[in-house]
C-alpha cells in the first residue's frame, strides 16, 4: 500500500461521501426533524438532474449555473407538497409512529407521480451529457475532474449549512425543534411554518444533489431510489436529527466503500457499506453520534 | 362479530372454488393477491402491534425463493415451501437477535439493509465460489398446486393473526408498541415476544417466496428485491395495519387497482396509482379497515 | 415515448371509435392481434425502448400500409397489437401472457424484452402452443430448456465471445496486442460472457494481466480502469451493459486509459453511445448488423426505422427483432395462422431477413455468427469475421474526443 494509492483512496472516498453528503442532509432535515419517511427524496434527485440536462443540452447552460434555477423551484415546490399534503398528515397524526408510516404512504405515492411525469417528459431512454470528463492531476493521483466539482460543491454546501445552522436565527429555531420541540414552541416558533422551511430544504439540496450528479452518470426516470436508500443510511449512521453526524458519516462511508473496492472488488461496494451499518448499529444502536 | 365470520368463512370458500370458475389469467391474478395478502398479513402480526416498521420482508421472501431455487428440484412439493419457510424463520431469529436494541428508524433502516445484504454476498458467492449465476427450475408443479399452496399460506397467516390477537402474546406485543419500558417492568420477556414474533412472520414471508418461485423459471439474487419490502408495508399501511383484516384489504385494493391501471391507462398508470395512494392517506387516517370507525382521539405530543 | 393515437385509443377502451376507424378502412376481415408485454417503466425499459418497441412499430404501420398482413387462402388481414406495460417485473410478465394466450386468445405472440423474462415466458408460450421468437435472449442455459415452440435469434454467449477471442486472437498473431484486462457485470449475461470468455481466451496466448467484476448500478469504476492502466493492458475487455458501459468510457478518459483495443460487449451498438462519445471512434463491441451489409431490405428497413422513429437502429439486437417479425410474416404468408404449422415452418426453414439469412436448429439460430463491431466515422462497421466485414479494424483506437 504506497503512500499514493492511499491519498488515491482517500480522495475518491472523500469525493463519493461529499456528493452522500448533500443528499444525506435533505433526507435528515425531513426525517430527523419531522419524522417525515419521504421514500421520494430520490426522485427530486432525479427531477434536478433532469432539469439540469434540458437546461443545459437544450439552451447551453452551464450545469453549475443550472443550480440557481433547481434549487429555489425545489424550494418551493417543497413548502407547496408540504402545505399540500404532509401538513394534513402531520397534524392528523396522534403518535411519531403514525407520522412515519402515513408520510411513508404519502411518499410513495408521490414517487409514482414523479416517476411517472419524468417518463412522459422525457422518456425512459438513457440521457446523458458530458462535462468536464476530463484527469486532474494532483500529487500523482488522477481524478476526474467532475466528480471532484460535483463534491466540492456538494461539500460546500453542505458545511454551509451547518454553519447556517448554528449561526442564524432560522438555524437556531430548527435546531430548537429539533432537541426541544415543546420547549421550542412555547418560547414562539412556529411549529407549521419552520416545517414548511425544512421540508422546501431538503428538497431544495436532493434536487441540487441531482443537478450535480448528472454531470456524472447516465439518466433514466428510475435512478432516484439507490439515492434514496443511501440517503437513508448515512442519516441513520450518523444518528437521526444529528447534521454534523451526518456530515460525518457519509464521508466515512464514501471512504470505507472506496477501500472495499480498491482492496477487493467493486463487489465488496455494497456489501462493505451495508456490513459497516449493520456493525454500528448493533454496536451503537442510535448510531454513531446519535442520543 | 358472527357476521364477520361468516363473510369469512364465505370469502375463504369462494377463493377455495375460483380455480373451477375463473380463467387462467384471473386465477394467477388471484395468485399474486393471496400472496400480497399472505405477506401483508404476517408483516403486521410484528410490525402492526409494535410499531417496529420493519423493511425486511423482501430479505425472507428472497431468502425463500432462492431456497427454491436450490432444493426446488430435488424435494417434492411442498417440502421447498417449508424449506423456503424454515430459512426465512432462522434468519430472522439471528437478525432479530442483533436488531433487538434499534428503535424506530434504525430499525427500519437496519432491515431494509437485510435484503441488500444478502442479494449482494449472495451474488459475490455465487460469482466467486460456485461460478454460476441463477438457476433453472424446469419441472415446476401444476399452476393449481401453486393456486392452492399460496390460499393456503394466506389462510393460515390470518387464523394465526387472529390467533395471535387473542393470545398472551398478542397483548405482550400491544403493550411493547405502547410503551416497551413499561412491558418490561410488568415482567413480559420483551426479547422472546419480539424476537418470536418476528420470526413466525419470517418464516411465513419465506414460505410465499418459496411458493411463488416456481412461476418465473429463472431464479437468481435479482429475488432479493427491496421493492418488494416496501410495497408490503405500503399494503398493510393502506389497509391499517393494526386490525387483521387490514393489510388483507389493503392487499386486495392495492393489487385489484393497479391491474386495472396498468391494463387501462398505458403511459399514465403510475400516476394514477400515486394519486390514488395519496388521496387514501389523506382521506382515510386509519386506513380503509377504519371506514366507519370513529377518528381516533387526537393525543398531545 | 410520444403517445400514438392508436395506442392511446386502445388503452382507453376507445372501442367504439377505434371500431369506426377501422371499420372505414378494412370493411370485410376480423384483425390478426399480435400480443406482447415490452417493459415501460423500470429498469429493463430502456432496452425494450431501443431494441423491441421500436421494431415492432415499424413493421405494424408497414405491414398495415401494405393493407395487412397476408394470411394463406384468406388474404389480407390488417394487424393490431395487444401490448401492456410488465413494468420490468417477472412475475407480471407471466400473468400477462397467461392473459393474451389463455383469455385474450391472441393470434400471435412476441417477446418480452431480456434473457430473464424469456425465461419465465417461454414456458407459458409453449403450454399454451404459441411460437415465440425472442432477439433479446443470449444465455448458455438456453442449452438446458427444451421448450420447443421457443427460439432464439440472437447469438449466443459462445458465439459472441468466439468472436471477441477470434479478433484478438488474429491481432496477437500481429503483434499489436499482448495483455488483456477484463471486467465484467455481476450479471447473468456478464458472468457467462466470462465464463465463455475465460475458456476460450487461454487459448490465444494473451495474458490477462487483471480481471474485476462489479454491480449492477455500479457508480465508480475508475478503480477498475486504474488498475488496468497501471498493469499496463493493451486491451480493455468490457462486459458490460448500459448503463455501466457508459460510465467506463466516460471514465476512462478521466483517467487517461486509452489502450489500443477497447472491447465493451453490450450498449456499445447503440447510435446513442457514439452520439455521447462524439463518435466514439475506435470503440468496439458485440455487433450483428449495419446497413451496409449485403443483406436484401437492410438499407431500406434503416432508412425506414430513421424517417419514423427520427433516430437510428442499434447495430446489434434491433435488426434481428425485426428480422424476427419478417419470419413470422413468411410463416403466415405460407402456412396461415395455424401455431402449429407456423412452429413447423420454423424449425425447418431457411429465412431470408434485414438481418441475414437465418435458421434454427433446435430452437437457436445456428447461422449468424458472432461479430466485432467498430465505430469509424459514424458507422459500427463490422471488422471481424472477414467474410462479413464492412471495414478494416482501426487499430490502435484513436484519442477518446
Amino acid at each position: 500500500m504506497t503512500a499514493s494509492l492511499l491519498f488515491d483512496i482517500l480522495v475518491t472516498g472523500l469525493i463519493t461521501g461529499g456528493i452522500y453528503a448533500l443528499v444525506a442532509l435533505g433526507l435528515n432535515l425531513q426525517y430527523g426533524l419531522m419524522r417525515v419517511l419521504n421514500v421520494a427524496h430520490g426522485e427530486f434527485l432525479m427531477l434536478g438532474a433532469y432539469v439540469t440536462y434540458s437546461l443545459h443540452t437544450g439552451w447551453g447552460a452551464n450545469p453549475l449555473l443550472t443550480l440557481l434555477v433547481t434549487g429555489p423551484a425545489a424550494f418551493v415546490a417543497g413548502l407547496v407538497l408540504h402545505r399540500l399534503l404532509y401538513a394534513r398528515v402531520l397534524a392528523q397524526a396522534e403518535a411519531r409512529e403514525a407520522i412515519e408510516s402515513r408520510s411513508l404512504l404519502l411518499s410513495f405515492g408521490l414517487l409514482f407521480v414523479l416517476q411517472n411525469t419524468a417518463l412522459l417528459v422525457w422518456s425512459a431512454d438513457l440521457q446523458g451529457y458530458s462535462y468536464l470528463a476530463t484527469p486532474l492531476r494532483v500529487l500523482g493521483a488522477v481524478f476526474p475532474a467532475n466528480r471532484v466539482l460535483a463534491a466540492v460543491v456538494a461539500l460546500g454546501l453542505s458545511i454551509a449549512f451547518y454553519v447556517y445552522l448554528r449561526r442564524s436565527l432560522v438555524g437556531k429555531a430548527i435546531r430548537a425543534l429539533m432537541e426541544e420541540s415543546e420547549g421550542a414552541q412555547l418560547v414562539g416558533v412556529n411549529l407549521t411554518r419552520l416545517h414548511g422551511i425544512c421540508f422546501g430544504l431538503g428538497v431544495a439540496m436532493a434536487a441540487v444533489t441531482g443537478s450535480l450528479i448528472s454531470m456524472l452518470f447516465e439518466l433514466t426516470p428510475f435512478v432516484g431510489l439507490p439515492y434514496t436508500v443511501t440517503a437513508l443510511v448515512v442519516v441513520i449512521l450518523g444518528g437521526l436529527g444529528n447534521v454534523a453526524g451526518s456530515l460525518l458519516a457519509a464521508l466515512l462511508l464514501g471512504v470505507v466503500e472506496t477501500v472495499g473496492v480498491y482492496l477487493a472488488s467493486s463487489d465488496i461496494r455494497l456489501i462493505s457499506s451495508y456490513a459497516v451499518l449493520s456493525l454500528i448499529l448493533i454496536l451503537k444502536p442510535a448510531g454513531l453520534f446519535g442520543r | 362479530m358472527a357476521a364477520s365470520r361468516v363473510l369469512l368463512a364465505a370469502v375463504a370458500l369462494a377463493l377455495a372454488a375460483a380455480p373451477w370458475l375463473v380463467t387462467g389469467y384471473q386465477r394467477s391474478l388471484l395468485l399474486a393477491i393471496l400472496a400480497d395478502i399472505a405477506l401483508a398479513v404476517s408483516w403486521a402480526f410484528f410490525s402492526g402491534p409494535t410499531r417496529y416498521l420493519s423493511l425486511a420482508t423482501g430479505a425472507f421472501f428472497g431468502a425463500g425463493a432462492y431456497a427454491t431455487a436450490v432444493v426446488g428440484g430435488r424435494l417434492a412439493w411442498p417440502l421447498p415451501v417449508l424449506a423456503g419457510a424454515a430459512v426465512g424463520g432462522a434468519m430472522a431469529l439471528v437478525v432479530g437477535a442483533l436488531a433487538l436494541r434499534l428503535r424506530g428508524p434504525y430499525f427500519a433502516v437496519f432491515t431494509f439493509g437485510l435484503a441488500e445484504l444478502a442479494k449482494h454476498t449472495l451474488i459475490w458467492y455465487e460469482t466467486r465460489v460456485t461460478g454460476t449465476v441463477g438457476r433453472l427450475l424446469l419441472s415446476p408443479p401444476e399452476p393449481w398446486t401453486l393456486y392452492y399452496t399460496v390460499l393456503g399460506l394466506a389462510g393460515l397467516a390470518v387464523v394465526t393473526a387472529l390467533l395471535l390477537r387473542r393470545s398472551r402474546w398478542g397483548y405482550a406485543l400491544v403493550g411493547i408498541g405502547e410503551d416497551e419500558e413499561r412491558a418490561l417492568t410488568l415482567g413480559i420477556d420483551t426479547t422472546r415476544v419480539k424476537v418470536g414474533t418476528f420470526a413466525l412472520s419470517a418464516a411465513f414471508m419465506g414460505a410465499v417466496g418459496a411458493a411463488m418461485a416456481p412461476r418465473w423459471t429463472y431464479l437468481d439474487p435479482q429475488v432479493f428485491n427491496p421493492l418488494v419490502s416496501f410495497q408490503t408495508v405500503i399494503m398493510a399501511l393502506v389497509g391499517g395495519a393494526t386490525t387483521v383484516v387490514g393489510p388483507a384489504l389493503g392487499a386486495a385494493f392495492l393489487g385489484l387497482i393497479s391491474e386495472l391501471f396498468l391494463l387501462r391507462f398505458r403511459y399514465a398508470y403510475m400516476l394514477a396509482l400515486g394519486l390514488t395512494l395519496i388521496a387514501v392517506v389523506v382521506a382515510f387516517p386509519s386506513g380503509l379497515a377504519g371506514i366507519g370507525r370513529r377518528a381516533p382521539r387526537e393525543r398531545p405530543d | 415515448m410520444r403517445i400514438r393515437r392508436r395506442d392511446f385509443l386502445k388503452a382507453t377502451g376507445g372501442g367504439a371509435a377505434g371500431a369506426v376507424l377501422r371499420g372505414r378502412a378494412w370493411a370485410q376481415a376480423k384483425p390478426i392481434r399480435i400480443g406482447y408485454t415490452l417493459s415501460a417503466t423500470g429498469p429493463y425499459s430502456v432496452g425494450a425502448g431501443i431494441t423491441q418497441g421500436t421494431g415492432y412499430a415499424l413493421w405494424l404501420e408497414q405491414v398495415n400500409a401494405k393493407g395487412g398482413l397476408a394470411v394463406k387462402g384468406e388474404g389480407r388481414r390488417s394487424v393490431e397489437y395487444v401490448t401492456i406495460d410488465d413494468r420490468s417485473e417477472i412475475e407480471t410478465a407471466v400473468r400477462f401472457y397467461e392473459k393474451l394466450m389463455g383469455d385474450d386468445k391472441v393470434d400471435l405472440i412476441l417477446p418480452p424484452w431480456g434473457t430473464a423474462m424469456n425465461f419465465a415466458v417461454a414456458p407459458v408460450a409453449n403450454k399454451y402452443g404459441y411460437p415465440m421468437i425472442g432477439p433479446t435472449v443470449s444465455s448458455n442455459k438456453l442449452k438446458e430448456l427444451s421448450f420447443p415452440y421457443f427460439y432464439a435469434i440472437l447469438q449466443q454467449p459462445d458465439a459472441c465471445m468466439g468472436a471477441f477471442t477470434g479478433f484478438l486472437k488474429e491481432l496477437k498473431g500481429q503483434g499489436k496486442v499482448s495483455k488483456v484486462g477484463v471486467a465484467y457485470v455481476n450479471d447473468l449475461f456478464g458472468i457467462e460472457m466470462h465464463g465463455s470468455l475465460t475458456a476460450t481466451l487461454k487459448d490465444t496466448g494473451l495474458e490477462i494481466v487483471d480481471t474485476k467484476s462489479y454491480p449492477l448500478g455500479v457508480k465508480d469504476l475508475s478503480p477498475v480502469l486504474k488498475g488496468f492502466k497501471a498493469a499496463g493492458a493493451d486491451v480493455f475487455l468490457g462486459l458490460t451493459y448500459p448503463p455501466d458501459n457508459i460510465l467506463a468510457a466516460s471514465q476512462a478518459k478521466e483517467v487517461d486509459f486509452n489502450p489500443p483495443v477497447y472491447l465493451a460487449a453490450v450498449g456499445t451498438a447503440f447510435p446513442f453511445y457514439r452520439d455521447r462519445f462524439k463518435g466514439a471512434e475506435g470503440v468496439s463491441g458485440i455487433a450483428g448488423w449495419n446497413p451496409k451489409m449485403k443483406y436484401p431490405g437492410a438499407r431500406e428497413y434503416y432508412e425506414a426505422h430513421v424517417k419514423k422513429h427520427q433516430k437510428e437502429p442499434d447495430r446489434w439486437a434491433s435488426a434481428f427483432a425485426y428480422g424476427s417479425l419478417q419470419i413470422l410474416e413468411r410463416c403466415v404468408g405460407e402456412v396461415g395462422l395455424d401455431r402449429k404449422k407456423i412452429k413447423e415452418m420454423l424449425d425447418a426453414t431457411e429465412f431470408q431477413t434485414v438481418a441475414g439469412p437465418i435458421k434454427f436448429a433446435k430452437g437457436v439460430n445456428v447461422t449468424t455468427p458472432g461479430m466485432v463491431g467498430q465505430w469509424q466515422k459514424g458507422e459500427f462497421e463490422i471488422i471481424w469475421p472477414k467474410a462479413l466485414a464492412t471495414a478494416p479494424a482501426i487499430i490502435p483506437k484513436p484519442a477518446w474526443a
